[in-house]
């Protein structure tokens, strides 16, 4: 596998430079080097050679990214759970990944008592080399899980090969090159798809990335490193910008050369007010599905000659090397130019499909002949527009799922979940709503007279991820309905007040 | 006015935006002690002080804002 290759050379040839900074510690790439030969080594002799999925819990320390380094070096998949999700959805992932063996680097007694589990901040016996073996690139590199409609995550499945083809696809681009020097923000959760981009290019380059600390207040903290450590390369959801907001004014940070945003709609009077305060910078809008490897193509923005957009969204551009985008109606055929459809990818990017789970992957994926080749399409379910230029303009989602904070949330997953514990028998909507800031929260609309739901939201948060827990509940007596019998969800929505 | 006066005053506006009181604050206090101070509730409680003390926090101020402590040490030196 080239790209592991890569790694192996630049971990290597950058020993004295800074890998990581993690709550003001600093760990080079010599320091990082000897971590990851520990923890393959503790692999090499515990896990057999056939056991391909491993189980990661994801702290923010040095152990967790070696983790991952050292499986791909075996060529083996990491498994991430996020230790503040609650145990059951942790559980349930290791489960249904068959996972027998968990790497944990928690300071407490690991509460993975069901597995395997290797203490990777407690190994003495160190790997000889870096040396990767020799693997096919058809093996996991990686599965991570996001929001399901039935109540259970679903898994997507991302083999060595998709990495490559990111790789190659981010190098084919002249507008972006890391180099050994650059400071890079760090500031996604491992289990977060949008975090491969942000640990994986800077080890590639030598240069050091800069993590948030799980405790911080997110917004002022990405602040605080761009202003003290001088950081050079920004990637982060828009809601961060959004929240810094009000503070713009007194941001004024020339250091930064390149911010990409990705994982959410980013608005263009918003971009066009932070690319003030970034005058050396280059915005990049990414987009990409966790199922087509992060990122599928991007629109580079700029305030003066790149502010194309659609109801106000920047657009998503056009894909990068060796991926296609098409457009399509309900039953696959192409839309013409000018006219919504469902924005479908193709390429060496896409997922080989949802873990175990056969009906999804038929209605998700198809296939068509295209030039005397069969090219596979994965459906995003995003509505989008193409333009007489060739770029692609985001219109807003085909189904229920909503962004929090960049992490894909199906709404009846929250409905599934406060349904399920309720006594009472009624209707709950669970809703996106925005907040004075222009960011997405979670909201429950109940249709009752008020009631006791401590119970409904205890029971949330043994479930769920804490970005999936509504914020706000209003009891409604009678929920509006549209025309045709449907709850009309817009209407519903004017009940929350925000601020 | 007095550090004790100003404790009281921040923890109306706590309850306020957390809509419970199941905390007290001492200088020692992180986002990690109080049930759902996060970063959405952060801002909203960072606005309700400023309205109740009539003051503007700098983007400074509050990005290096670690504790209870801190919050209050920055609520002095502007009224």
């Amino acid at each position: 596998m080239e790209y592991i290759e890569c790694l192996k050379k630049s971990i290597e040839q950058h020993a004295s430079n800074n890998a990581l900074c993690i709550a003001d510690t600093y760990y080079t790439y010599h320091d990082f080097a000897n971590e990851i030969k520990k923890i393959r080594q503790a692999i090499v002799t515990t896990i057999e050679a056939s056991e391909k999925l491993i189980g990661l819990v994801t702290n923010d320390d040095i152990q967790t990214y070696a983790s991952i380094i050292a499986l791909w070096l075996e060529g083996k998949a990491y498994v991430p759970v996020n230790p503040e999700n609650p145990i059951d959805r942790n559980y349930h992932i290791f489960e249904s990944t068959q996972t027998k063996y968990v790497l944990d680097s928690s300071k407490e007694k690991t509460i993975y008592i069901a597995f395997k589990v290797i203490n990777t901040t407690d190994l003495k016996e160190t790997y000889p080399n870096l040396n990767p073996k020799d693997f096919s690139g058809d093996n996991l590199a990686y599965i991570l899980f996001t929001s399901g409609t039935t109540g259970n995550p679903k898994g997507v499945p991302i083999t060595f090969n998709n990495v490559q083809a990111l790789v190659d696809a981010i190098d084919a681009e002249p507008d972006f090159n890391l180099n050994s020097t650059d400071r890079c923000l760090q500031m996604f959760e491992l289990t977060f798809d949008f975090s491969v981009v942000t640990y994986l290019f800077p080890l590639l380059s030598g240069s050091c990335m800069y993590t948030i600390p799980k405790e911080a207040i997110k917004y002022f903290y990405v602040f605080k490193l761009i202003k003290e450590k001088k950081l050079t390369v920004l990637t982060m959801v828009p809601s961060i910008i959004n929240y810094l907001r009000p503070y713009f004014h007194e941001i004024n940070e020339p250091s930064v050369r390149y911010c990409s945003f990705g994982g959410g709609a980013l608005h263009s009077d918003i971009a066009r007010e932070w690319s003030s305060c970034l005058p050396n910078c280059k915005i990049f809008n990414y987009y990409g599905p966790t199922e087509f490897t992060v990122y599928s193509g991007f629109y580079p923005y700029h305030k003066d000659t790149h502010t194309k957009a659609h109801n106000g969204i920047v657009a998503i551009g056009t894909p990068q090397k060796n991926t296609l985008y098409i457009l399509v109606n309900e039953t696959n055929e192409d839309v013409p130019i000018g006219v919504t459809g469902e924005l479908c990818l193709g390429g060496p990017q896409i997922t080989p499909g949802y873990w175990k789970d056969e009906e999804r992957n038929n209605t998700r994926f198809f296939t068509r002949e295209e030039h005397g080749e069969t090219i596979r399409y994965y459906k995003t379910g995003d509505l989008c527009i193409k333009d007489d230029d060739g770029d692609f303009l985001y219109v807003g989602r085909a189904d229920f799922q909503v962004k929090i904070r960049g992490y894909r949330v199906e709404l009846s997953e929250i409905e599934y979940h406060a349904k399920t514990k309720s006594k009472e028998k009624v209707n709950m909507v669970a809703l996106d709503i925005e907040n004075t800031l222009g960011n997405a929260e979670i909201a429950l609309a109940i249709e009752s007279e008020p009631f006791d739901t401590t119970e409904i939201f205890n029971h949330m948060k043994s479930k769920m991820p804490g970005y999936m827990i509504p914020t706000h509940i209003e009891f409604i007596k009678e929920f509006p309905h549209s025309i045709n019998g449907k709850i009309d969800r817009k209407k519903l929505k004017t009940y929350f007040k925000t601020n | 006015m007095d550090k004790e006066a100003i404790l009281e005053k921040i923890s109306t506006a706590f309850t306020q935006v957390l809509e419970h009181s199941n905390f007290t604050l001492t200088d020692a206090t992180t986002a990690d002690d109080v049930d759902g101070w996060e970063s959405i509730t952060h801002m909203m409680i960072i606005s309700e002080i400023e309205t109740m003390f009539g003051i503007k926090f700098k983007l400074m101020d509050l990005m290096n804002m670690n504790n209870i402590g801190d919050l209050v040490r920055i609520i002095q030196s502007k009224i």
